[in-house]
């Protein structure tokens, strides 16, 4: 468990000095929320219907943004090699990647959206489903692209082939939390999408450090 | 049924048997459609409200179901190809990709072809469809990812690891109809309480769905053997070359 804190910490340590792209894929998120306004329009009520829709867009491109580079410098510098070596299982390196990319990533990405869905014309009211929607859907999104990252890693090239592997996985994450502010929207209540979210995370939890790892392995073969 | 997997999972042998059991499904494929298609063109009744556009259904639905039981198969295939490593498992999913690919192609064109005059509609988002889009979608990122490893052995592998991790969406499209109310009718044959639909009509769906799936082996088979002689080729070129040299 110290373990895996150190090395959050060393990630969280990596982003704050500048070597990495978190912060970039943040401002990324902001930029992608603004071209919704500016492209359909400033109709408040068009907004208002939308407004869930276009910050999970922003968030879920921003997030596949950065998960291109969640283990290749890592991976190309052989620090990833490193690690295994010390002793530190691959599985547990992966998940602390993951937690270090969404604390990095995701969370701002949560806080911030109240404010964005303030901009964009979100009544308050609906505040607590965008929050908890993307609380839980966040940390989905940064799992599930983990093993294509890791995949990208093995073939060595990655770009738009990592985003053409990524999107059509995190579609159902997208269209379940954007589903939920609508039907909120509606009347209709939309627990029952916060449920499926709900049910994703800790599918995801399990099933991706393996696999991932996995993937990590076949790039050292 | 141990000694199946070991027995097959040697690739000479496998090539064996592939090649004795390829013109026995290739048959079976070929009597199936036909009689099948017969069934549902000339010998099987008209709907009491969508008339004949109903027989669009046998190749729809038949379809559709290989669309998910190929990448059932494919999943399962993947996880033989991770967790005990059968060195044919991870060719066989690789190769049942582009038929799965093409099967949920024709159930979402001929959907949309039936969907006109009963719906009014091509397309419509509702749940089932877009679950089936994506699925289209993971088919055709899983062969894009197989095709860009230089070493085929790795891209088979890869592949299963993709493979199952857009195995969840399989549930989704499963029971996207029952879980949310849309346009899409719900599932009518595969059902606990026994299928809904009229005996008439059932029988050419059966045998249509049937040779599908003897479509799908016959295809998976003549894949194989393609992917084993193309990487038989590779090794006999370098062996060549470097005695050679």
């Amino acid at each position: 468990m110290k373990k895996f804190y150190r090395l959050i910490l060393r990630d969280m340590h990596l982003v704050i000095k500048g070597s990495s792209d978190a912060g970039a894929a943040l401002l990324f998120y902001l930029l992608a929320i603004i071209m919704f306004p500016l492209s359909s329009g400033t109709d408040t009520n068009l907004l208002t219907s939308i407004a869930g829709g276009a910050i999970w867009v922003a968030a879920l491109f921003s997030s596949l943004l950065s998960l291109d580079r969640l283990f290749r410098s890592d991976f190309e510098d052989g620090s990833l090699e490193q690690l295994v070596l010390s002793g530190i299982s691959l599985e547990t390196i992966v998940l602390s990647k993951c937690f270090a990319h969404w604390l990095t990533n995701g969370l701002p990405i949560v806080i911030l959206s109240p404010i964005l869905a303030m901009i964009i014309g979100l009544d308050i009211s609906y505040w607590w489903v965008l929050c908890s929607t993307l609380l839980l859907g966040t940390p989905s999104l940064t799992l599930i692209g983990a093993t294509p990252a890791a995949l990208s890693c093995a073939i060595g090239k990655g770009g738009v082939l990592t985003a053409l592997i990524i999107l059509p996985l995190m579609l159902p994450v997208l269209i379940l939390g954007s589903g939920a502010i609508t039907a909120e929207i509606l009347g209709l209540g939309g627990s029952g999408h916060i449920y499926a979210l709900a049910a994703i995370l800790p599918l995801s939890l399990f099933v991706v450090p393996f696999l991932a790892s996995k993937a990590l392995r076949l790039g050292w073969e | 049924m141990q000694n199946i997997f070991n027995f097959l999972a040697n690739p000479s042998r496998f090539r064996v048997f592939s090649e004795k059991s390829y013109p026995y499904a290739l048959f079976m494929m070929i009597i199936l459609i036909s009689v099948g298609l017969w069934y549902s063109l000339f010998n099987s009744p008209p709907d009491y409200q969508q008339g004949e556009t109903v027989r669009i259904m046998y190749v729809h639905v038949p379809a559709a179901w290989m669309a998910m039981m190929v990448y059932l198969s494919m999943t399962i295939m993947s996880l033989f190809a991770l967790v005990w490593r059968h060195p044919l498992a991870d060719i066989l999913s690789k190769c049942s990709a582009p038929i799965g690919a093409s099967f949920t192609l024709i159930a979402l064109v001929t959907g949309s072809i039936w969907g006109k005059p009963t719906w009014g509609t091509w397309w419509v988002w509702d749940a089932r469809l877009t679950s089936v889009f994506i699925l289209f979608l993971i088919y055709m990122g899983h062969i894009t990812l197989v095709r860009s490893f230089e070493d085929e052995y790795k891209g088979a592998r890869a592949g299963a690891i993709l493979t199952l991790i857009g195995a969840f969406n399989l549930p989704i499209i499963k029971f996207s109809v029952d879980w949310w109310n849309t346009l899409h009718q719900p599932a009518s044959v595969i059902k606990l309480d026994g299928p809904t639909i009229h005996i008439d009509m059932m029988i050419p769906l059966i045998l249509m769905a049937l040779g599908f799936l003897f479509f799908y082996f016959s295809f998976l088979l003549i894949n194989v053997q393609t992917e084993l002689n193309n990487r038989k080729l590779k090794k006999l070129f370098i062996q060549n070359f470097s005695k050679n040299n």
